[in-house]
């Protein structure tokens, strides 16, 4: 198989994930694109004031850049935003969950590695976040369907110890197995085996073959939301062998009783990883 | 990176100080060359000063106990001058910020430092910002406004929405410094975000005496 050389110098759009300084006012940038992969890139000067592609490469945006190859870091130029998400900007609880989201993205993405799916993925799921009432359940169907277009789709109709097909009952979770186990066939030596109430299967179901408009009208109750997200990230967390950093600040906002509670004294890193 | 794989053929002390000069930020294996040879001829009592300043800067400074900024005693020479308003609090993300601040010479108010920006996708929530600090500087109710001057960027955004959201419900009144377009430069290149806020933050422009047409 013959590899076609890449253009020195291309144009894409690309959502920004990650941002960090490098010198004086240069940024590193990091995107999602459709046809590249994660693109990490240079952005020369575009932490002053004057700087005309800065405003544009800002986290959660989405844009067309132009990337010139190096070896190492390539160089972004002639930024111009396609969509802001103002929606996510504007909401601290809406931005904790789009950095969720933009941080899983990133973890299942590689350089070079042309992804579409991936990307409208998070596209449509950005979108939604925007304007939705119901964000609890449009991050399990990201979660979802980022697992089914990583070829880690859970199991849902067999029981993964015996291969025998489920009845409807409750039943048990193994991010290990990656599936249903039946609540009678407790495998050996499984150390975490989740809950998984008949509901909740019905709810993992529903998010296996739905679309993001039909999962953002489905509403849940509250003990399964929380089965949701166990089972969803045990399988995130087996898949990446890690946790996600942008889980404790999400939690601790999804989760403040008020609005004046102070931090905690503690110094420590809040992530937990 | 080991000095021996940066500089495998200079001799173990300069390969020591090129890596070390790498580790700082901005720094390549390039510039880091450059340096030390400039150091290596510097004249001796020349790099004794430079080593001396490096070592003072570690054993000398701390953090102001009141706005966390960098000082050199307990508290810093702007939270110990009497003359400057302490009914105002300027929040910035780092040091360097204040320096900023001070140059533009428009603000008497006090500061406070975060030593951060909220970033969860580096991990960095509020628990690690100097923000418990803040909350004690306004348990008296001396202070009446917090001028929230974090970067008019994502992460800070957030963090100052937090900051609104934390200090809000203390009835102290949350500021945020104005955004809008540079001065110099062209409203063809200026961001969708920059624009709006611009928009949303116009203001009207003054008529001057001489303008009327009486």
């Amino acid at each position: 198989m013959t590899s076609k050389r890449r253009p020195v110098t291309y144009t894409t759009d690309g959502v920004v994930v990650r941002t960090s300084n490098l010198g004086e006012a240069d940024r590193i940038i990091t995107l999602i694109t459709p046809v590249h992969g994660i693109v990490r890139g240079v952005a020369k000067a575009a932490r002053k004031p004057g700087s005309k592609v800065g405003g544009h490469l800002d986290l959660l945006k989405h844009v067309s850049v132009s990337v010139r190859e190096t070896r190492t870091l390539h160089g972004l130029s002639q930024a111009s935003t396609l969509n802001g998400f103002r929606g996510l900007r504007d909401d601290l609880d809406r931005f904790s969950r789009a950095s969720y989201i933009s941080e899983m993205s990133e973890r299942f993405s590689v350089e070079n590695g042309a992804n579409q799916p991936l990307f409208r993925l998070l596209l449509d799921t950005l979108e939604s976040l925007e304007v939705t009432t119901n964000p609890e359940m449009i991050i399990h169907f990201f979660e979802m369907r980022l697992l089914q277009l990583s070829g880690f789709s859970p199991e849902l109709s067999r029981c993964v110890e015996t291969g025998v097909d489920l009845e409807p009952a409750n039943h048990l979770y193994s991010a290990d197995r990656g599936g249903l186990v039946n609540s009678d066939a407790r495998p050996v030596g499984e150390s975490a085996l989740l809950p998984a109430s008949l509901n909740t299967i019905k709810l993992l179901r529903f998010l296996s073959r739905t679309d993001i408009a039909q999962a953002g009208v489905m509403k849940a109750g509250e003990d399964e939301n929380r089965q949701l997200s166990r089972i969803l990230r045990a399988q995130i967390h087996h898949v990446l062998d890690r946790g996600l950093r942008s889980e404790a600040f999400m939690d601790e906002v999804r989760t403040r009783p008020s609005h004046n509670d102070e931090p905690k004294a503690s110094s420590g890193s809040s992530s937990g990883n | 990176m080991a000095p021996s794989e940066i500089a495998p053929s200079a001799a173990p002390p300069v390969a020591r100080l090129i890596e070390a000069f790498h580790r700082l930020p901005g720094i390549g294996p390039k510039s880091a060359q450059r340096l030390t040879y400039h150091l290596i001829r510097m004249p001796q009592e020349e790099a004794e000063e430079f080593s001396a300043a490096i070592l003072g800067i570690k054993e000398k400074v701390v953090l102001c106990n009141t706005c966390a900024n960098i000082a050199e005693s307990e508290e810093c020479a702007i939270c110990g001058d009497l003359q400057r308003d302490g009914t105002r609090i300027c929040v910035v993300e780092e040091p360097l910020d204040v320096v900023a601040v001070e140059r533009a010479r428009v603000y008497s108010g006090k500061y406070h430092v975060l030593h951060g920006v909220i970033s969860p996708v580096n991990g960095i929530g509020p628990n690690d910002l100097k923000l418990r600090e803040l909350l004690e500087r306004l348990r008296d109710g001396s202070v009446t406004e917090v001028i929230v001057a974090t970067n008019p960027n994502l992460e800070g955004e957030a963090t100052a929405m937090y900051i609104q959201q934390l200090i809000g419900p203390l009835g102290v009144k949350v500021t945020r410094l104005a955004r809008g377009l540079p001065s110099g430069s062209d409203i063809e290149y200026a961001d969708d975000s920059t624009l709006a806020h611009a928009l949303e933050s116009r203001a009207e422009i003054p008529q001057r005496q001489s303008d009327s047409p009486e």
